[in-house]
This record gives structure tokens, sequence and C-alpha cells, in this order.
């Protein structure tokens, strides 16, 4: 007898195609994880186990290589932005969920508009609106932290609000209508049932959110001030690692004496971003 | 409320969705303690006059009512009505179970916390009586920390009731409880309506006839929103007055 | 009905954020007003004042353009294998995490990427042509997800149906299968655009931030996007603020437009439910 194969004759060129494309995104995954492992041990052999990486001097032309400051100002302001968009964007999520029952699709399409807004017209709205507000509220020159988290709070606000729209959205109709039945009121059916129901899904949705921010150059480069500072206060400016790359990639290019710390910096966003991945597969199974 | 099963009295309710009308002059009494059954074709509006009596009707949109329902001498339409206070009064069981994504133990627990209720000794007496008067104590004990999803369609609904119950509600709306369980299960739910039939007033929609036959005590029958005939079941079972209500029940409608 | 404060403070919150983005969308228009005309949209930009943004506008439809019409095949078969095929669970398990890392990639990697690899390794100059690599590279993973969303999208029953009259795998996909999935995959293709539109980080090193004289695959293509951000940040134009407004109100303009007519087109092609109306 002949053994019984999985797909009919003539699927063999369609398959052979889909599968080499499949194939080829694996390769330059990879190979994008391979060009920057190459980079940072180049890196590692031009200027050795450098010991001033965990310092805070940043001087790639003098052998100082202090990441310190980019790191925490990376986490600094996407804290920042998440600390700002996540109880918006549930307002919005439950205004949209429970309050307006009919305009919901309208709303959606309307926020699914805003996720597409480039993030260089953030930058311009923080640059000709937030800095100067900072500055003149705090008399400081108003390029900070502070303004970059905010600037990244609004720019990942739509994302965040479609996301928890979804999430909320999952809460079926019958649990609500037997909370309510229950003599809960709409706040106690919000916090103890909708809410609570949907914590594994909005964990989701924080996390992309947090990507997306960590992720983000133009718009925080516009008001963050670019100075290599360890984060003293949310109005000092800073840099984070996007910022930075932006900014030396002219100026340390390839050849000048410290270009490849620049792809170490590269591999610490990718080891983020595929951290964020594998918490995101975590947290779904968490949610079965 | 006292102590006794509330009365039902309904006086000229009306009901429409914007421009649809839902009910139209429905009046009925019904002595507290008994079983009504409420019958009728699809979208007769039998579940509408359920969501009445707790106002969930109130989440439709563009509902609007008149006339006068008073439960226990407490007139529910009243627009400065207190819901949560008529809710917990008045429990619900849906046709879907619609079991919380919480343990066994925490879907029952979920009234008497929304009432403050913190201590786990009280939580756990009254968990086991509500389950215990739904019937289901024997197959869920020491299974209370399991998900409720992971029990079986009928039990899940006995759990709904028992979720009611907890609130220690005066009257019981039953919509289709049975009509997505099998026969076993619904047997086990007909009994368990009449062990509480005395002590609560029991208002059940059902399509099965023979269940409005075997476990009410009076039947309504309603079409196209308005309320045909209201007799004590046997009577209404064995001679209704109404040639509708007949064809009706003989199966030979529409 | 009382219990209702945290509804009432979401509302506020609700309503706060769209004000802030109303004012926003506003704020940008409003500035725009002074230098936005006929002149700005053909001319060349100049540092001197009174410049355009012409050749920013080719350079942005002819790059984002063909990057999508690249980018959509390459991102198809990858969408198509997974979903249609599959493949071993471990496989899935890789190809899942690489795409969705890829994906969630900061564009400055793939701007320093493609600009040591192809810029400085292979010699190509910073142009249109390097900055099209770098928007195939970004764009490549973002499709691959729309086309799995799209075809997850259609219900297995229908591929189930359609072979069991004997139809061949790559029949269902021709017949059933593209069909059904093709309004969502617009209209997916039409944000991927509108993201390809407004990227700038991939393309300040490899495609430039300047325009050439005269248009050339291999010469400088500064974009609409790069074009606002230099416009903020370095140049000396006078009214490079307003400028900038008006390069921004140009590119939501065409991202509007990219998503409307998308939208338009998916909502076209969907097959209607006329029973739904009646009822």
């Amino acid at each position: 007898m002949k053994p019984v194969t999985g797909r009919p004759r003539g699927d063999h060129l369609l398959y052979r195609v889909v599968w080499l494309g499949a194939l080829l995104l694996l390769m330059l995954g990879f190979a994008i994880a391979a060009i920057l492992v190459w980079g940072t041990v180049k890196f590692v052999i031009d200027h050795g186990l450098n010991p001033s990486l965990l310092g805070t001097i940043y001087q790639p032309t003098h052998d100082q290589f202090g990441l310190l400051p980019f790191i925490a100002g990376s986490l600094v302001v996407t804290m920042i932005a998440i600390v700002v968009a996540l109880p918006l964007a549930l307002s919005v999520a439950v205004t949209v969920i429970a309050t307006l029952p009919r305009q919901m699709q309208m709303i959606r399409q309307i926020l699914s508009g805003l996720v597409a807004i480039p993030s260089v017209v953030f930058g311009w709205w923080g640059l000709s609106l937030l800095v100067p507000s900072i500055r003149w509220i705090s008399g400081r020159p108003g390029f900070s932290l502070l303004a970059g988290g905010l600037v990244l709070a609004i720019m990942i606000l739509p994302t965040l609000s479609l996301l928890s729209i979804n999430a909320l959205d999952r809460v079926s109709v019958r649990w609500v209508e037997g909370s309510l039945a229950l003599g809960a009121t709409p706040d106690q059916t919000l916090g103890r049932l909708i809410l609570s129901v949907s914590r594994i899904p909005l964990l989701e949705a924080s996390i992309l959110a947090v990507g997306r921010a960590l992720g983000e150059t133009m718009a925080v480069q516009m008001v963050i001030g670019g100075r290599v500072l360890l984060p003293h206060g949310l109005l000092s400016p800073g840099a984070t690692l996007t910022t930075q790359l932006l900014t030396d990639i002219s100026l340390l290019p390839p050849g000048i004496p410290g270009h490849y710390v620049l792809d170490f910096m590269a591999l610490l966003l990718l080891v983020a971003m595929y951290g964020m991945v594998v918490l995101v597969e975590r947290t779904r199974r968490w949610s079965l | 409320m006292d102590s006794k099963a509330p009365d039902l009295a309904v006086r000229h309710l009306s009901v429409r969705y914007g421009e649809q009308v839902a009910l139209s002059d429905v009046s009925l009494d019904l002595e507290g303690g008994q079983v009504l059954a409420l019958i009728g074709p699809s979208g007769c509006g039998k579940s509408t006059f359920l969501r009445v009596l707790n106002r969930l009707v109130d989440r439709s949109l563009e509902v609007r009512y008149e006339g006068e329902v008073v439960l226990g001498g407490i007139r529910i339409l009243d627009p400065d009505t207190d819901l949560v206070a008529l809710r917990r009064a008045v429990g619900m069981v849906f046709q879907q179970p619609s079991a919380f994504p919480f343990s066994v133990f925490d879907n029952v627990a979920y009234g008497p916390r929304l009432q403050g209720i913190r201590s786990s000794h009280r939580l756990r007496s009254i968990v086991e009586s509500s389950l215990k008067k739904a019937a289901l104590w024997d197959e869920v004990r020491g299974k209370l920390r399991r998900p409720a999803a992971s029990l079986s369609g009928g039990q899940q609904q006995r759990l709904c009731i028992a979720r009611a119950l907890a609130v220690a509600p005066r009257v019981l709306l039953l919509d289709e409880p049975t009509a997505a369980l099998d026969p076993l299960s619904t047997t086990k739910i007909e009994e368990l309506i009449l062990s509480l039939r005395g002590d609560y007033t029991l208002i059940l929609v059902t399509h099965n006839l023979q269940q409005a036959a075997r476990i009410s005590d009076v039947t309504a029958f309603f079409r196209q929103g308005l309320l045909v005939e209201i007799a004590p079941t046997r009577e209404m079972f064995t001679a209704p007055k109404c040639a509708e209500t007949e064809e009706f029940l003989t199966g030979r409608y529409e | 009905m009382r219990g209702q404060t945290w509804h009432r403070l979401a509302l506020v919150g609700a309503v706060l954020v769209f004000t802030l983005f109303i004012a926003m969308i506003g704020d940008l228009v409003w500035q725009s007003l002074g230098v936005l005309s006929w002149h700005f949209l053909w001319s060349p930009p100049s540092e001197m004042g009174h410049g355009g943004i012409g050749p920013e506008l080719l350079n942005t439809l002819v790059m984002v353009g063909i990057a999508a019409l690249i980018s959509l095949p390459l991102g198809l078969a990858g969408a198509i294998f997974r979903v249609e095929y599959r493949g071993a669970p471990g496989f899935l398990k890789v190809f899942d995490r690489v795409r969705f890392t890829f994906l969630s990639l900061p564009t400055i990697v793939i701007g320093l990427l493609v600009y040591q690899w192809v810029v400085v390794e292979l010699g190509w100059p910073l142009s249109i042509r390097s900055g099209i690599v770098a928007l195939v590279v970004m764009n490549w993973p973002f499709v691959v997800n729309i086309g799995i969303e799209a075809l997850s999208g259609v219900p297995d029953t229908s591929r189930e149906a359609s072979m069991a009259l004997g139809a061949t795998s790559s029949q269902t996909l021709m017949r059933i299968v593209f069909p059904s999935a093709l309004p969502a995959l617009i209209a997916g293709l039409g944000v991927s655009t509108a993201r390809l539109l407004g990227e700038s980080a991939a393309l300040i090193f490899t495609a430039g931030i300047n325009v050439a004289v005269h248009w050339s695959w291999s010469m400088p293509g500064e974009t609409l996007a790069v074009h606002l951000w230099y416009l903020r940040t370095e140049s000396l134009a006078p009214h490079a603020n307003a400028e900038a407004a008006a390069t921004g109100v140009v590119l939501l303009g065409l991202v509007a437009l990219v998503l409307y007519l998308t939208q338009k087109i998916a909502h076209w092609l969907k097959p209607r439910d006329y029973s739904r109306k009646s009822a």
C-alpha cells in the first residue's frame, strides 16, 4: 500500500514557494541577530570587555562606553509612558465598552486611524507644545525625560486603547448581566468582574505598548534633549538607547574606533524585544 | 419585604423598544410562593416581562415602559427605585449558564462579597448552604476551588441558581433555564424548582410545555406582546378558555 | 443608578484623550496654514525659506509604493505557509518568536543594519534604492502578520468543504481562502502602507536627508517624514516650524487617504449579508 501523504499531488510548486518565503523570513531574522552579535564580538575584540561599559561616561572615541545612562533613560521614559497612558487607555476602553454601546464601532475606527499617525508628528507636537509648556512651568529648558515620556504616552495611547477595548470586549454580556442581576453596581461589576476577568489580556496589551515605547526613536529624540547623563530627576535632559543610536550612526561611522558599540546597543534592544515576545507567550498560556 | 415570599401584581404594563412594542397592557396577579410559567411563541414578550421584574430591561437601547408593577410592596418601575436592592431581592438565572470564569466558590461568594461580607467563615457557610439548596453540594464538595467552567452544563446551571440564592432573594426569575441542557440535568433543575416553591416566588420562562405543566402552579400565555390567558396550570392545560391558547398547546399554532 | 463613579471618571478620561488628539491635529493644521499652498506642494525645499516638499512627496510615493509591492509577495508567502501548511510544532514556535521579535525591532536598528550592510559593505549610495531596502526589511514581518491574521479569519469549515469536493490545497487557497480573506488583507495592507509612509528612523541613514536636483535611484531620497524631522531639528530655514507643520499635514493627509481608500475597497469586497437588514 502507498503511504498516505498530507498533500495531494499538484501542490508541490505552491508549497515550495511559500515554504521558501517562510524560510527567507526566518533567515533574515536570524541574520539580523547574527550581524548584531558579530558586531558585538568585534566590539569586544577591539576594546576587550571594557570595564567602562558599566560606568556612566560615554565617550566612544576615548574608549569610554558607559551605556548606563541610555539604559536608564530608556527605562525611565518607557515607565512614564505606560504609567500615564494605561489609566487613560483604560478610561477609553471602559467608556467604549460600558457607557456607549452604539458608537463603539465608530470609535474603534477613529482609534485605528490615530494608530497610524507617524511618530515624527508626535515629536513635532512635543516640540511645539509640550517642551514650551514644561519650560514655562518649571523654568528649565523643557527638553527632558518627562517630555520624552509624555510624547511616548500620547503616541501609544491609540494602540493601548484599542488593545484594552479588545481585552474588555472578551467579557461576555452574560457575565455582566449575571453580575448586575446579583445586585452589583456598575462599578462593582467593572472592578470585580470585567477588569478581573480581563487582567491577563490587559497585561499583554501593556507589554506590547511597552515594547512600542521602548523601540520608538524619532519622537523621543526630538524632545529629550540628547544629553548623556544618568537621569537625576524627570526634568533633566537625557538620552535613550534608540535616540543615541540615531545620533551616533553619523558621529561614529564604520571605520571609526568604537563604531561597534552601536551593534551592542542594538543587540540590547533586540534582546529586550525578544524577552517581551517570550513574556507575551507566557501570559497567553496563563490566560488559557 | 416580609419573610413570606412576595406577591406580584402587574397593572397595565407596556414596554417598547424604540418603535417596536414588546409588551402591551399586561395585567396579572401572582400569589407569593407560587411558580408562574410564561409560555408563548418566540418574540412574544415573555423574556421582556422577566427582565422588567429586575429592571435588567433598562440596559436595552431606547426602552420605555409604563404601567405599574408591585412586587412584595415595592413599586419596581418607579424611577427612584434602588436597583441594587431590587436585584438583590430578585434573583435571575439565564438560558445559557452564565457562570463567571472564577472558581466554584468565588462564583457563589460573588454576591455576598458585593454586600461587604469578608469573613471567610461566613462566606463558607453561605456558599455551603446555597449549594445545598441548589442540590449541587454533593457533587462539588471538595472541588470548590476548581474553575466553574470544569463543571458540566447542568451543574453550571445549578451553580448559577446557587449563586442567585446566596444573595438571599425572595423571588427567582428563570429564563428558559433548561433550554441548553440534557434531559437528566433538566429533571434535576425541575426537582430543584419544585423544592424551592413556597419559600420563593418563582417565575419561569419556558419553551417546553410539558415542563410548564409539570412544575408550575399558574401558567400565562403570551402572544405578540399581549397576555392572552392566565390561569391555574391544570385548568389551562385541560380546559383553556381561549381558542388561541388551545391551538398553541396542541401544537397547531402557526 | 448608584455606583457609577468609576464609569464617570472613565468618561472624563476618554473625553480628555479625544480632546487631546483633536487639539493636536488642530494645532498642526493651524500652524501650517501660513505656508500650505500648491506652490509648497510642488517646489523643492530651500534653506532660504519659501521652499516646498515636491521632491519629498515624489520620493515618499515611489519608495513606499515599491517597498509595499516587494514586501507583499514575500510576506504573503510566509503567511500562507504559517496558516495553510503550519509545519512542525517546534518550527511554528521558532517561526512565531522570530517574526514577533523582528516585528517589534526598533526601526532605527533596521536603519543601522541596512546602513552597515547595504551602504557600507555593498557600497550602495545613500539613496532611494537603499531606502527601499530598509523599508522592505521593516515591512516584511508586518505583512506576514497581516497575512496570518487575514487567512486565519477564514473558517476551517470552508477549507474542509472545498477539500471534501476534491480540490487540492492550492485550488482551495485560490478559490476559497483568498477571496474570503481579501477584504481583511487589503485593509491590513492599508495599515502597513500607512506605517511605511510615516517611517523615518530607518531612512535617515539609508535614503539620507537630502533631495537630488535630478531624480535618480542612486541619489539621496528624503521622504516627507524625514523632512519633517529634519525641519524641526536641524534646519535653519525661516518658517521651519510652519513648514514642518505643513509637511505633517500633507503626511497625515496621505496616511488618511491610504487608510480610507483601503477600508472602502475592503468594505466593497466584503460579501454582503442581505438577511441582516430585514430582521
